[in-house]
């Protein structure tokens, strides 16, 4: 055996107990700190809070739904995002106030007119909210598809809806969530593309109306193609090109039931 | 890794966001903190990506991530924040079973001065060799070795004066 190695330093008992040594270094303190308990319970005290630190912290290294948006350049700085959400929110409350208003005062044929305009409203409303939520973007993930869609099926009376399927467009569904459309349950689906670029597709009962005919509507970047057919409502809301989102509305118009 | 590996910036942050989500968590009092840090820190790169030279992303991220972290701290004074939607984070597998046990570490982790917790966490989380956390936060090595010292006897002593209390049952 050759003569003591050199005793080590407080630097370098964190160094060990940090495992940054080398073999041959961190050998010869272990030999040291066999005779030196009072050292040898202060390394793993720390090595104890090493531990105990990650793996408190190991389930956080993970993926969420929105990661690609957030690296996708150029990004609104959050505070510019909450004003639009604020803003979507007092519209989306002053489109309630209003449709009660009027569904107080007027026969409901009177107030058609209304409801034929909130209909893309709504759908850009809830796409403001809801597209720019990094966390809880869905109540219900593109997982529990079967799920989702008997769910806010039964919710919306709409006996066979079936979630379409866009990626043939290169949409994944992210998964959907209940929401409000004129004054009743509606459903919401939301997609993504691999950029990250999100759309959404709003389904709500639409008693007053027959029409069939897509028509388009749109409010700064966000745009909206809306039809209602056989009692029900649809619109898709993104901020994607007026083409690509008409292949949209196509796509999930062959799908949905006639 | 199977997949083709991106190249991109934006490919290669994509890549480490969830090494930097739990690095940005390990400094953060809650989730939503936590998030919000990262949020923050992502968008601070991409606005200064120019300023990036094509050499280790991941230093540079786990750099503009403390200092917002720091410049945020310092904003926020020294009183701790509750966050109330604690309840609506998105459930973690708990790698802790005693939630007495990750209550104690939270509170010793949260005694510490962000200065001193961004030394230990780059050096227990990252895995970081001192002269390499030294350089990243710019001061000298001899500091971050007093730092993490410092950091390591508070957490000590705060468990060890937790324990005075007796909430945990012995087994």
């Amino acid at each position: 055996m050759t003569a003591h190695p050199p005793a080590p330093d407080e630097d370098e008992l964190h160094a060990f107990a940090d495992g940054l040594l080398d073999e041959a270094r961190q050998a010869a303190i272990r030999l040291w700190l066999a005779d030196h308990p009072h050292a040898a319970k202060q390394v793993a005290d720390w090595q104890a809070q090493n531990d105990a630190i990650r793996k408190a912290f190991a389930g956080h290294a993970r993926r969420t739904p929105s990661d690609a948006a957030m690296v996708r350049q150029p990004r609104p700085s959050p505070r510019f995002a909450w004003n639009r959400v604020a803003a979507a929110c007092l519209l989306f409350l002053t489109g309630c106030g209003t449709g009660y208003l009027i569904s107080l005062t007027q026969h409901p044929d009177a107030a058609a007119p209304l409801q034929r305009t909130s209909l893309p409203q709504e759908a850009e409303t809830a796409y403001l909210i809801y597209a720019s939520e990094k966390r809880h973007p869905v109540e219900v993930a593109a997982e529990q598809e079967a799920h989702l869609a008997a769910w806010l099926g039964k919710r919306l009376s709409y006996e066979r809806l079936a979630v379409p399927d866009l990626s043939r467009l290169g949409f994944q569904l992210v998964g959907g969530r209940l929401v409000p459309v004129e004054g009743g349950p509606g459903a919401l689906f939301m997609y993504e593309d691999q950029q990250g670029q999100r759309l959404t597709m709003l389904v709500g009962r639409n008693a007053e109306n027959r029409e069939t005919s897509f028509r388009f509507a749109t409010s700064g970047s966000v745009e909206t193609f809306y039809w209602i057919d056989n009692g029900f409502g649809y619109a898709v809301t993104g901020e994607i090109s007026r083409d690509l989102l008409r292949d949209v509305a196509e796509e999930c118009y062959k799908q949905f039931p006639a | 890794m199977t997949e083709p590996q991106d190249i991109s910036f934006e490919g290669q942050l994509l890549a480490l966001l969830p090494a930097l989500r739990r690095f940005a968590r390990s400094l953060a009092r809650s989730d939503a903190e936590g998030e919000d840090l990262l949020q923050d820190g992502i968008v601070a790169a991409l606005s200064r990506r120019a300023q990036w030279r094509g050499l280790n992303l991941r230093s540079w991220m786990l750099a503009i991530i403390s200092n917002r972290y720091r410049n945020s701290r310092r904003s926020h004074g020294r009183h701790p924040t509750a966050p109330l939607d604690e309840a609506l984070d998105v459930p973690v597998p708990q790698a802790e079973p005693d939630p007495i046990g990750r209550m104690r570490l939270e509170a010793a982790l949260n005694s510490l001065s962000p200065d001193q917790r961004m030394v230990l966490m780059l050096v227990v989380i990252e895995g970081m060799p001192y002269q390499e956390v030294a350089d990243l936060l710019q001061i000298p090595l001899g500091t971050v070795m007093s730092r993490l010292s410092r950091a390591r006897q508070k957490i000590s002593d705060t468990m060890a004066a937790e324990n005075v209390i007796p909430l945990r049952r012995q087994t």
